[in-house]
């Protein structure tokens, strides 16, 4: 995106935000850097930590979601036996900024997991992020399988599922994805990282992944994601392997909608969100928007 | 002289509590190592050494095996002080004994030879091949029994406790159980309950060895134990020696106390080989009269009988060819669901070594590796088998190949084990939601873990019921870089019989049973 389509799509993005509806939960001031729908920061060569910090700042620093006393759960993807470096996972320390951004802001405890595919030890300990979020006093907890309960969901296509009690237990919530290829979905990011909350036999909803995700959308509502495109895994997802397939993009998206985000993201593998059917179903939902012209998306190079 | 009672109750102790931490530990953290000498006990078990040396013909002997050598020493200058002060299966056969009220006599004078012919068998297998000691080494067997059965089994008793607490209303219970849980889970529970196939059958074995002891003490160390009897034989001439002064007055109630059934008679006649040091016998002594110490008196005669010993070896010998003669043991036949453990020796040699001691089961991260019964024949009983369907082989994992105490499972690097095969994955067209239903469905591309992925889709236009053109992603898999890891068939989402399978042809331990032409 060059500079002259950045303005314009600044400019007709901050009208769409006006017109955009469903933003609800904040009362924001009209301090400008709070219009903002996105935070794109990007610091080649900066420490994943430094660009997580500057992105959530820019985006109205942490003090505007979190409050001192909240139980926040940080919910990255831990999904895989896999090493930082090759980009299956959240960055350990994109977390762990969070983590830290969190304590800063007076949570009383922070809570990260992830129901994993490969074994939870492995993937808890081996992604990284065990040990950097659990070195800064959050609690990073296995899976207990006692704590699903059957959620009303009232979708498309999920009516009800088992979902893990705690994200909705929590005072507040933060997704934070790693942007990645996916073989069905073609990529995953945020919206799809809900899956890792979800019990049973949830490999059954690819059979209709864009609707089900979506439906997702409707009960899980973060109160911030946070999309770690430090590393992007650009084939071979979602697990990778070959380092080969890691690109360096030195990212970190900051935002609300989850749909915009994912919508955003897509255009880092050179997609649109349209390509990406669980962004049609949820912009067809309400649940977010998926038009980039409409959203207010700040980059900063830090 | 309580004082060497309390001595040996506290040696007892010490390793029981040593065997059952190392037990614990013989458990995935998530680190590629396990950074505990879990075998310890199986590296210093001269039985599995000796079997072993005999059964591979002394090729390739794990250096820890050395270890038993130690031992060895100690029996040969003390007598079986391990059986007596560490053996942890012989300090359960107390436990278990002290709920035997009767008097201890050695009812049974003769039965202590059978132990001797039980090791002569073994021996004479595993010279010609057969190993089949690990069936009754009590270490092998006390491992064996606790990682597929007792663990399991209290594993299941605790978590069903907490369980139905946790699913009761009371909810300060609940905080002070969920407490006390969690502080359980982070000690002695496995990290999620552990399920294996003949839990039954071997914990009946096991409690069944327990239960001896309600007939006579110790009956298993006294009568069965084939690491006893060869602990006997080394302790033949060891210094350790029992003397009994002229105050002795015959009362015989030293005999009524031998904990190994060393003493007959009146107990002046001392089998220094069924000795286990434990001592009672001086200990209760009304006259003071038994004294142990370093010598060379000469103990009560080891008389095991010409013909019984031929009978056995011979018996050892014969049971090679009979069990052998199945298929199993045709070089171009193998059960095709008989998936070992990568790292598993070509699977002539894997019996030779697999002593069947269920470590490699008790690590594994998934649960997936499970006990055969008779897919791999009689002989390769309670060796490890992959079933997908219950666990897959997780892709970056070698702990299987850490703690195999005997080389059957070979210790792989990262880079080997994630290049190892260890059979083929093919899918069921039948069953496959794309290719069967029309259904789209992806989940055994996406967990496939191989850099470059082995299972591939093909991008395909069907029709539906009603004639309607759809788009389809239908999988196929790559025959070359399928590593068989059953990751597919573990997560395939079409319950039942999956869609995907994995079977041992193209294992990269067998020269024989591949089938691409490479």
């Amino acid at each position: 995106m060059d500079r002259r389509t950045f303005l314009r799509s600044t400019a007709i993005g901050s009208l769409g935000f006006f017109l955009a509806q469903g933003f609800d939960g904040l009362t924001l001031s009209a301090d400008a850097a709070e219009k903002t729908d996105l935070v794109v920061a990007r610091g080649a060569g900066k420490s994943p930590a430094a660009i997580t910090n500057a992105a959530v700042e820019a985006f109205g620093g942490i003090r505007k979601f979190v409050s001192r006393g909240d139980i926040v759960v940080i919910k990255p993807n831990m999904a895989w036996d896999r090493l930082p470096e090759q980009a299956a996972n959240t960055n350990p320390e994109v977390v762990a900024a969070l983590v830290r951004l969190c304590f800063e802001a007076g949570a009383k405890k922070v809570r990260v997991f992830d129901r994993s595919v490969n074994d939870p030890r492995r993937c808890y300990k081996q992604s990284g992020i065990s040990d950097a979020a659990g070195s800064l006093g959050a609690e990073v907890v296995y899976i207990d399988e006692r704590r699903f309960r059957e959620m009303s969901i009232k979708g498309q296509v999920l009516k009800s599922w088992p979902l893990y009690r705690d994200v909705f237990e929590a005072d507040k919530v933060i997704n934070v994805p790693i942007a990645k290829h996916h073989g069905l979905s073609k990529l995953t990011m945020a919206m799809k990282n809900w899956m890792g909350v979800m019990g049973g036999e949830r490999g059954r909803i690819h059979q209709k992944i864009g609707e089900s995700l979506a439906d997702l959308g409707l009960v899980i509502k973060p109160t911030l994601t946070v999309l770690d495109a430090v590393r992007i895994l650009t084939a071979n997802g979602p697990q990778g392997g070959n380092l080969n397939d890691v690109k360096r993009m030195d990212t970190v998206i900051v935002g609300r909608d989850e749909v915009a985000i994912d919508s955003y993201g897509a255009t880092l593998f050179g997609m649109k969100g349209s390509d990406l059917s669980y962004v049609k179903a949820g912009a067809a939902t309400g649940i977010g928007i998926m038009d980039l012209e409409k959203l207010k998306i700040r980059k900063i190079d830090i | 002289m309580f004082t060497r009672k309390r001595l040996r109750i506290i040696s007892q102790g010490l390793f029981m509590i040593l065997f059952l931490f190392l037990f614990v530990q013989t458990e995935s953290k998530g680190d590629d190592t396990l950074g505990y000498p879990v075998r310890l006990f199986l590296d210093f078990n001269p039985l599995i050494f000796i079997t072993t040396a005999l059964a591979t013909h002394g090729q390739k002997i794990p250096a820890a095996f050395f270890l038993s050598l130690i031992l060895v020493l100690i029996t040969v200058f003390l007598g079986r002080v391990f059986c007596g002060w560490i053996c942890p299966l012989g300090t359960l056969n107390n436990l278990a004994g002290s709920f035997n009220r009767r008097r201890n006599e050695n009812r049974r004078p003769d039965l202590y030879r059978v132990k001797y012919y039980i090791l002569f068998m073994l021996l004479a297998s595993s010279l010609f091949t057969l190993q089949v000691a690990g069936i009754m080494d009590p270490i092998s067997l006390l491992i064996r029994s606790f990682s597929i059965s007792i663990y399991p089994l209290a594993n299941y008793g605790i978590r069903g406790a907490f369980d139905a607490i946790y699913n009761t209303d009371f909810t300060g219970l609940v905080a002070v159980s969920e407490w006390i849980y969690d502080f359980l889970k982070k000690s002695v529970l496995s990290f999620r309950q552990p399920y294996f196939l003949q839990a039954v059958f071997i914990g009946s074995i096991f409690f069944a060895i327990l239960g001896l002891n309600l007939i006579e003490k110790r009956f298993w160390c006294k009568y069965l134990c084939p690491l006893g009897a060869l602990l006997g034989l080394l302790s033949r001439y060891s210094l350790l020696r029992r003397e009994v002064s002229e105050g002795c007055s015959s009362c015989g109630i030293c005999s009524n106390v031998c904990q190994g059934g060393a003493l007959s008679g009146k107990g002046e006649d001392w089998r220094n080989s069924e000795c286990l040091a434990c001592f009672s016998c001086d200990d209760i002594c009304p006259q003071n009269a038994v004294a142990f110490g370093f010598g060379k008196k000469k103990a009560a005669s080891m008389d095991l009988g010409r013909r019984q010993v031929v009978l056995s070896l011979s018996s050892g010998i014969l049971a090679v060819p009979l069990i052998r003669s199945t298929p199993f043991a045709k070089p171009d036949y193998s059960e095709p669901t008989l998936i070992r453990p990568p790292g598993a020796l070509e699977e002539k040699e894997f019996l030779k070594r697999c002593v069947k001691c269920g470590e490699c089961m008790k690590v594994c991260t998934t649960n997936g590796l499970q006990p055969t019964l008779l897919e791999a024949g009689l002989e390769g009983i309670w060796s490890p088998r992959l079933i997908p369907r219950l666990g897959y082989c997780e892709y970056r994992c070698t702990l299987c190949g850490q703690v195999c105490p005997s080389g059957a499972i070979r210790r792989l690097h990262i880079e080997e084990k994630t290049r190892v095969k260890i059979g083929l994955a093919m899918i069921d067209r039948g069953r496959c939601l794309p290719f069967a239903h029309a259904m789209p469905c992806i989940v055994c591309e996406e967990v496939c873990p191989t850099p470059r992925k082995a299972i591939w889709l093909e991008e395909v236009s069907v029709k539906n019921r009603d004639g309607k053109e759809m788009k389809l992603k239908q999988p196929h898999v790559d025959l070359d870089l399928c590593i068989g890891c059953g990751i597919c068939e573990a997560k395939c989402p079409v319950g039942g019989r999956a869609a995907i399978y994995v079977t041992n042809i193209g294992e990269s331990r067998s020269a024989v049973n591949q089938l691409l032409l490479t």
